[in-house]
């Protein structure tokens, strides 16, 4: 039994879920970050969900605030798995005002105001984790890392070109890991020791000592000054004070980079689908040593009519309905219909969206029940597709389902 | 002056402090439950409270959250005759901890040291 397999019992996981996410709008209107459609079958959460469960974790809280039924929602239909009579739960955890009349005012805040819920699992370590990234990650392996440093707080840091860092957190480290400076978006990133061209930048995701995370929530809450926020405010002031460590999230034996993406914009979102797509998908969803868990909708399989259909590159849910069409590049939800002669490149369709005959469409999110009528076009004017959707600043167009689409 | 709420169930405990207090050249004001003590936080000009933890109704460990939430920055001693809620989390959002005694030199260094 390893260290962190020991401590495993001492644990408790956080995932911080609440935010408003404002840089996904037109997404997140009327949902939880957290809870938006990735991948076709999944919600964001769902790969810090299943990294959780890959890690033997069964006992989490989730945070959530704005946009909370849809994230119940989802956690009800897809993560009622667990067994609480032995001791494994996932909990929905919304701002409950018992002791403070207010919304969370940040992540920080988010743990002072369920210090009893701390009280009553008296953790001997506190995982927090983000709800808005897709990676595969093993936490126990950084639980050890943690434990064999005795640090704490140990932040997890993938691996950044140095020239792509500067609009991240960025933990400055010496040769030992141990942080020494934390820069939030340096126009100069420091190197890693013995890899100068890259630096490490913050995941969000934190492994503390639970005394020492009671006592810097605290501290935080008394501060006027303060965001209540654990990258911009927490992490930053116990650098140099408290034995701070960065976990590089890197494979263990040829140092290269693991994949790590935050979905915080829309243009992320996007590109970070077309990481799921191709014979060497960068974000390989047919992983059987990691598996991700995600909707499964009872709708039959999906269905081809016709014989001149071309589809590459594509991930095609259950329930689909493709007529002679092409599709590449693209990833279609359950009960995407697609009709005759319609043209899909990069697109990121979600549930029951239906393509008329003849449409075409190129780099564009749809949301679910979106019909686009035959003949219309997506993608191909981006002055008529500004008037209309969401244009993003790599020209992504992003439908949202409350606007009525007609041909001339 | 400063103004110190002392909040304690137990009469005799919170006339010996409100005296000893107020020979100090503070204004004391009191309360004899948790309840009484949040809504004195609404309306008192307060700098420091002085709260005990075994109350009956809410407990002093229910009331600090409830106290700093109202006030932010408000000063709060928990003064308890227990050394066991030391270790409660929820404790250790007071700006001190002092065991209850007849001699009160060490609450009275306590509100010295927090009120200047």
């Amino acid at each position: 039994m390893t260290p962190a397999m020991k401590q495993l019992k001492g644990l408790t996981t956080i995932i911080m879920a609440g935010g408003r996410g404002e840089r996904l709008f037109p997404l997140t209107r009327d949902k939880a970050k957290p809870a938006i459609i990735f991948g076709g079958t999944y919600r964001i959460i769902d790969f810090t969900l299943s990294n959780c469960l890959n890690s033997g974790i069964r006992n989490i809280y989730v945070l959530s605030q704005y946009g909370s039924f849809s994230l119940d929602i989802h956690l009800r239909l897809t993560w009622d798995i667990l067994r609480p009579d032995l001791g494994e739960f996932i909990y929905s955890v919304p701002p409950q005002q018992i002791t403070v009349n207010r919304w969370y005012r940040g992540t920080a805040d988010s743990i002072y105001q369920n210090l009893n819920l701390l009280e009553y699992e008296r953790p001997r370590q506190v995982l927090i984790l983000s709800g808005d990234h897709v990676y595969k990650m093993d936490y126990l392996t950084m639980l050890d890392f943690h434990l064999a440093k005795d640090a704490d707080l140990t932040v997890a840091a993938v691996p950044a070109p140095r020239r792509e860092a500067s609009a991240f957190g960025i933990l400055h480290v010496d040769a030992d890991n141990r942080v020494i400076d934390f820069l939030e978006k340096p126009a100069e990133p420091p190197g890693m020791p013995g890899n100068p061209d890259y630096s490490l930048v913050s995941m969000g995701v934190y492994i503390f000592k639970a005394k020492t995370l009671v006592q810097e929530v605290i501290a935080d809450a008394k501060n006027p000054d303060s965001n209540h926020d654990f990258g911009r405010n927490i992490i930053p002031q116990m650098v140099g004070k408290k034995k701070v460590f960065a976990y590089p999230f890197q494979d263990q034996e040829t140092g290269e980079p693991s994949y790590w993406r935050d979905i915080g914009r829309l243009d992320a979102y996007f590109t970070a689908h077309q990481d799921l797509l191709g014979p060497q998908a960068t974000f390989n969803l047919f992983d059987a040593d990691w598996p991700l868990r995600g909707y499964v909708v009872p709708t039959p399989p999906a269905m081809f009519t016709g014989r001149r259909f071309e589809v590459g590159d594509s991930l095609i849910a259950e329930g689909c309905v493709l007529e002679d069409a092409k599709v590449v590049n693209s990833v279609l939800s359950p009960g995407v219909k697609v009709g005759a002669g319609a043209v899909l490149e990069a697109a990121v369709l979600w549930d029951k969206v239906s393509i008329g005959a003849g449409a075409r469409i190129r780099r564009a999110v749809i949301e679910d029940g979106v019909v686009v009528p035959p003949g219309f076009t997506i993608g191909y004017d981006s002055e008529a597709d500004a008037q209309l959707f969401t244009l993003t600043e790599e020209g992504v167009v992003v439908v949202p389902n409350n606007v009525r689409l007609e041909v001339d | 002056m400063k103004n110190i709420l002392v909040v304690d169930d137990d009469d005799a405990i919170r006339m010996l402090i409100e005296m000893e207090l107020a020979e100090e050249g503070y204004q004391v004001l009191t309360a004899s439950n948790a309840q009484d003590a949040l809504k004195m936080v609404q309306t008192e000009d307060l700098d420091l409270v002085i709260l005990d933890i075994r109350m009956p109704g809410m407990d002093g460990l229910e009331a600090l959250p409830r106290i700093l939430g109202l006030k932010e920055g408000l000063k709060v001693i928990l003064n308890t005759a227990y050394s066991q809620y030391q270790e409660s989390f929820m404790s250790w959002a007071a700006d001190a901890y002092v065991i209850k005694s007849a001699d009160l030199t060490e609450l009275k260094s306590k509100v010295k040291e927090l009120l200047t």
